[in-house]
């Protein structure tokens, strides 16, 4: 009779809205050519999301957006256009399409093409964001967390680990910043983080845990690099996390009602 | 820290005109109706005829499969027509009033006896009071000689615009209490009563001690029956929990008394489409145009029988229901979508439900919420027993129903599942 408004679409354009804070002030510092970028990435990810709809009868989905949002800004640089193009049809398809598109998919499209750009094209160095585009990954948190569409817990839990290695004297200060906008772009995601309550806290520690690891044993390596292989893992790892979590709760269930 | 009864849930931005003066005020319907929803299958044996003038409360027809199980007639006056489908199915038995053919008093005596539960029981079907209770899992009126696990006693409604069962029990705090004491001779285990925070509605040695108070948020859906039931005690194939509303218990504990069945019950009529909300008390199977006459918009609107959530288009109240809600109907019927548009939204379907933060306060964040929409999606049987399915009912999912926009709608696919369970497991 009378219908909510939280469908799939409406997530995605709120996720859209919730980067849109760090997407301006990144294109404010990058200029034209964060601008080019941008517009690549939309581009070959809405070919993609065209292609399946007409061989597939997927319907597109906002969510493309985001994915290409979070590349642009993320992706490594002097990748040259073919490179790029085809990271992110790599992740785009293999991660979110093949699987029937937004909503039915395990890993963060966005997180592949970054990890197989990485992975791939090792020589390209990657992004040093600018201070203010960091900055602006806190009220981009707030929009999601406050609509609902990004999990508050997997945030604090994000924030635990580094608090506890600064406490026990470790210094993991220098990639903080690249794994802060990491976190809100890439980790976030309410269909590739876990979604129990406190799988999201399991999966922000582990995101956190492993950026502290990395940047104390990765020699070498960039700050953005470090986040995405975290966010990589800790989102490999969301699913056994909400099966252990569901697993134990069925256990009390079943020790408080027989 | 707050305790889940404070944070759970959600407020609704379903909007409803202020209430008229006047609450609660006596208001029958010139006709009134024993009807089954479409989906109800009742195969009925009329006893009294067409035409034949019935008192309130006398048994109008039985089941075939359960020849004790009656249903009564709602109130006073002459049986106008039946319409019953194929296979006799109960369609709509539909009443006019006539005051003058009083009340049917029943016979107590037995029922008060100690002598076993038997008579009791033979009186709650004698006289109607059968299909008010609700037998989980699956949904259904319970078997005649059911034993349930545990009964939930409903004193908590928070459906958008229902009724405070709180002001329908007032000044009938004796009879409640006969009432619950009676559903303790129906089963072994506990009678859990939900209610909102404050003063308990029952003392604690009610229903032969058995009593459980269990104290309910004030945000939707924590008053469902089926939450509660989640939290408390969940139904089993092999243990069934039964749920009624706290007016019903007091109207138990009143035939009780009395003999007499109650002739009316606290309704509320609210909604966008009404110039006014009014929150009134009628005969049960009232009249639904009777009842919104007058207080409804110009305009073209749907009568719903139910919450706005999760009422169906009716013309009659319905056996368990104690709203209307009156909606504006949708231009057009809604518009027809691009054929390209239209096709792509069913191939696509189940669509797919992102794990919000609203997703998860629908289900009063009470279940792995997006486990639990998967296993229904999937058509997992065994993953939603699991995760507490067989507690639920339509009505408890209605308002992620309506927060996700699912399609299909979840609470047809739990329908689904539960008939497909009920028809491999049950005995």
């Amino acid at each position: 009779m009378i219908r909510g408004i939280w469908d799939r679409e409406t997530v995605a354009l709120m996720l859209l809205a919730a980067f849109m804070p760090v997407a301006l002030v990144w294109l404010w510092f990058g200029g034209a050519e964060a601008f080019l970028r941008l517009v690549l990435a939309l581009i070959v990810s809405g070919l993609w999301h065209l292609i399946f709809m007409l061989a597939r009868a997927q319907p597109p989905s906002f969510a493309g957006a985001v994915t290409a949002l979070a590349v642009a800004i993320l992706a490594p640089e002097e990748l040259g256009l073919l490179r790029l193009i085809l990271g992110i049809s790599f992740g785009s398809v293999m991660a979110e399409l093949v699987f029937g598109g937004w909503g039915r998919n395990v890993l963060n499209p966005a997180t592949v093409t970054l990890a197989f750009l990485g992975f791939g094209f090792p020589a390209a160095p990657w992004p040093e964001p600018a201070i203010p585009v960091i900055w602006a990954a806190i009220p981009a948190a707030l929009i999601g967390v406050l609509a609902g569409v990004m999990p508050g817990r997997v945030i604090l839990g994000a924030a635990l680990a580094p608090a506890a290695a600064l406490a026990l004297g470790a210094d993991p200060a220098e990639a903080l910043p690249a794994a802060a906008l990491v976190l809100v772009l890439l980790v976030c995601d309410p269909v590739a983080s876990a979604a129990t309550r406190p799988g999201r806290w399991l999966n922000g520690i582990l995101y956190g845990g492993l950026v502290v690891l990395f940047a104390l044993h990765w020699e070498g390596a960039a700050p953005v690099q470090i986040a995405v292989s975290a966010a990589l893992f800790a989102s490999l790892a969301a699913p056994l996390l909400d099966e252990s979590t569901i697993a134990i709760w069925l256990l009390r269930r079943r020790r408080r009602h027989g | 820290m707050l305790g889940t009864e404070f944070r759970a849930g959600l407020s609704l931005p379903i909007r409803t005109a202020p209430r008229a003066a006047g609450a609660g005020a006596v208001l029958l319907t010139e006709e009134a109706a024993i009807s089954a929803a479409p989906d109800q299958d009742l195969r009925i044996e009329m006893i009294a005829a067409e035409g034949a003038l019935v008192a309130q409360g006398a048994p109008v027809a039985r089941l075939r499969a359960a020849p004790g199980i009656v249903l009564g007639a709602p109130m006073a006056g002459r049986i106008a027509s039946v319409d019953l489908r194929p296979g006799r199915k109960l369609g709509e038995i539909v009443l006019f009033r006539e005051d003058a053919a009083g009340r049917h008093a029943f016979d107590t005596a037995a029922a008060l006896g100690d002598a076993g539960a038997g008579a009791l029981r033979a009186l709650l079907q004698g006289a109607g009071l059968w299909p008010l209770l609700r037998s989980r899992p699956f949904g259904h009126m319970p078997r005649p000689d059911e034993v349930p696990a545990a009964i939930f006693v409903m004193a908590a409604d928070t459906r958008p615009f229902a009724p405070d069962p709180a002001q329908a029990l007032t000044g009938r705090h004796e009879a409640f209490a006969r009432g619950l004491d009676a559903l303790a001779r129906l089963t072994g285990g506990p009678v859990v009563l939900c209610q909102p925070k404050g003063a308990p509605l029952a003392e604690a040695g009610a229903a032969r001690g058995r009593l459980r108070i269990v104290h309910v948020g004030a945000r939707h859906p924590q008053g469902l029956a089926g939450l509660q039931m989640h939290h408390h005690h969940p139904a089993r194939i092999t243990a069934t929990v039964w749920d009624i509303h706290a007016e019903d218990v007091a109207g138990l504990g009143a035939l009780l008394e009395t003999g007499l069945l109650p002739e009316t019950r606290l309704v509320s009529l609210a909604g966008p489409a009404l110039a006014e909300t009014r929150l009134l008390r009628c005969q049960p199977g009232a009249d639904l145009r009777g009842l919104s006459h007058g207080a409804v918009r110009p305009g073209n609107h749907v009568l719903l029988s139910g919450a706005p959530l999760d009422g169906r288009k009716a013309h009659w109240l319905g056996l368990r229901d104690r709203q209307v809600s009156v909606l504006a109907r949708v231009p057009g019927g809604g518009a027809r979508a691009h054929w390209f548009r239209a096709a792509l939204g069913r191939a696509a379907r189940p669509r797919p439900i992102i794990p919000t933060a609203a997703l998860e306060q629908a289900l009063g964040a009470a279940f792995p919420a997006a486990a639990l929409v998967r296993a229904l999606s999937a058509g997992d049987d065994e993953t939603a027993i699991r995760l507490g399915a067989l507690s639920l009912l339509e009505e408890d999912l209605a308002l992620a129903d309506y927060v996700t926009g699912a399609e299909p709608r979840l609470a047809a696919l739990l329908r689904g599942m539960l008939a497909r369970i009920e028809a491999e497991e049950a005995p």
